[in-house]
């Protein structure tokens, strides 16, 4: 059994979440859980990765409270109560 | 049964619909939908079966989060987001950032539809939208490298279905410029001789023309008309070749006629909506002045002031205006501050409808049987 974390994301993606901004999931490592969220969530995928699989550009996702960008690794094992959050980053217009 | 008119108004927030009676005097409005989404492409499509016999596609983009289209069959209550929207491969080295452009197939392909978009791009369905691949004949051709954006984006804003012979095609590219297929897409060749040319800085010769939108004419496949960067063009020869028809519109000495959409009527009515210069690109002094080529005639006329003892300081899109096929037909046009205005005698008079949204994209008609 993997450890149950909280996701969200914004609502504006919540079509892809079936109808949920916040909702959670069970995996052993960060890593495990990114994967997750995009397999278990396939029209998420679009919205959060470029065709070269990075992060897009003003997306940001965070793990607690660290961008997964500012990450060494994301093979981090999970604790209970862990947060992954998709945000948007600050954009105009 | 009757028939009623769709409007579906395509906005950088979100989409709106109108409908009405054919007599098109009361429109009743409906939306947003699709909120917080860009609605650069939009397309109702009645040829399906079953609970999606009326399908409205979307191409629905957003700065942070990319381009999908999403579809809905019950006229916008629901929404459903294709999983297998356009996309480019890695390899490839494109990025899609944009659905510019929804049409259907030809008139025997009712499950076809097309889809044009930024980076330059054509996708096709053969099955409804619900699964889309690449023409990569295009993308593939010599002169890609150098193909250059504009600064709205290299979009592929305009897809031409020759009438009767399904194998031609033409789409245009936003500072890229005209190609055509006579093999259903699989190769394209550029046309684009005659075009007035835009600094693009790039080498290429046979490319680097700004087509802004292009439209077939209705009596005769061989015959199109275009909104160019530098000036308005027409070609009798399927786009072999091109020529400047600009007579009547000069609105500034030394700046060839600019503006975004053209639109023919079913009887062959062209129209323009001129701005002022490229430099400028708004309505010469505030007026809102529509501009008509007749068939037979050679030469534009000011026909229509739309919002007399106003001004308008705006400018509109080039997917911006329509018609519908109707007898008499309806023109229409949505401007960058958000308004809508129709005109049931050719383009002469003008009624604006109710509601002011964003910055209007895209403008299509949809002609439906009443439920």
């Amino acid at each position: 059994m993997g450890v149950r974390i909280t996701v969200t994301v914004p609502m504006l993606l919540s079509d892809c979440t079936k109808g949920r901004s916040a909702f959670e999931l069970e995996a052993d490592t960060l890593q495990g859980a990114l994967q997750l969220l995009v397999a278990e969530y396939p029209l998420l995928k679009v919205h959060l990765y470029n065709e070269h699989g990075e992060v897009r550009k003003h997306v940001l996702i965070y793990y607690n409270n660290d961008n997964i960008a500012w990450l060494d690794k994301l093979d981090i094992p999970l604790a209970a109560g862990d947060k992954l959050r998709v945000l948007q980053a600050v954009s105009g217009g | 049964m009757g028939k009623r008119v769709v409007l579906l108004i395509g906005t950088n927030k979100g989409l709106f619909q109108y409908s009405a009676d054919l007599e098109r005097k009361n429109w009743e409005l409906k939306g947003p939908f699709l909120s917080g989404w860009e609605v650069y492409s939009v397309l109702g499509d009645s040829r399906g079966e079953g609970e999606s016999v009326n399908r409205i596609f979307a191409g629905t983009s957003h700065a942070a989060y990319g381009a999908s289209i999403r579809v809905s069959d019950d006229f916008g209550e629901t929404w459903r987001q294709i999983e297998d929207s356009p996309s480019y491969s890695p390899e490839s080295g494109f990025s899609l950032n944009r659905i510019w452009q929804l049409i259907p197939g030809a008139a025997d392909e009712p499950n076809t539809v097309y889809a044009g978009a930024e980076e330059a791009g054509l996708f096709v369905s053969y099955d409804r939208g619900e699964h889309w691949r690449e023409l990569q004949g295009l993308t593939q051709h010599p002169t890609r490298p150098n193909w250059f954006p504009g600064a709205g984006g290299m979009c592929l804003h305009t897809i031409i279905i020759h009438p009767t012979n399904k194998k031609r095609m033409w789409v245009a590219m936003s500072a890229v410029g005209v190609f055509r297929t006579d093999d259903g897409g699989e190769t394209w060749q550029a046309r684009n001789v005659g075009l007035s040319r835009v600094p693009t800085g790039q080498p290429e010769d046979e490319v680097g023309r700004c087509v802004h939108k292009m439209v077939l004419d209705p009596a005769n496949p061989d015959v199109l008309y275009m909104q160019e960067h530098g000036g308005v063009f027409k070609s009798i020869d399927g786009g072999d070749s091109w020529f400047a028809i600009e007579e009547g519109l000069t609105l500034q000495d030394g700046d060839a006629p600019f503006g975004f959409p053209i639109s023919v009527s079913p009887s062959g009515d062209l129209f323009l909506l001129p701005l002022e210069s490229d430099e400028r690109r708004m309505m010469k002094g505030g007026k809102l002045l529509v501009y008509s080529m007749r068939p037979g005639s050679n030469s534009w006329e000011p026909i229509g002031d739309v919002i007399p003892d106003e001004v308008r300081h705006v400018s509109v899109l080039r997917d911006a205006m329509t018609v519908d096929g109707l007898d008499p037909y309806g023109l229409y046009f949505g401007t960058t501050s958000g308004e809508i205005f129709c005109s049931l005698d050719r383009g002469v008079t003008w009624d604006r409808l109710p509601g002011q949204f964003s910055r209007i994209l895209t403008v299509k008609t949809w002609i439906i049987e009443e439920q």
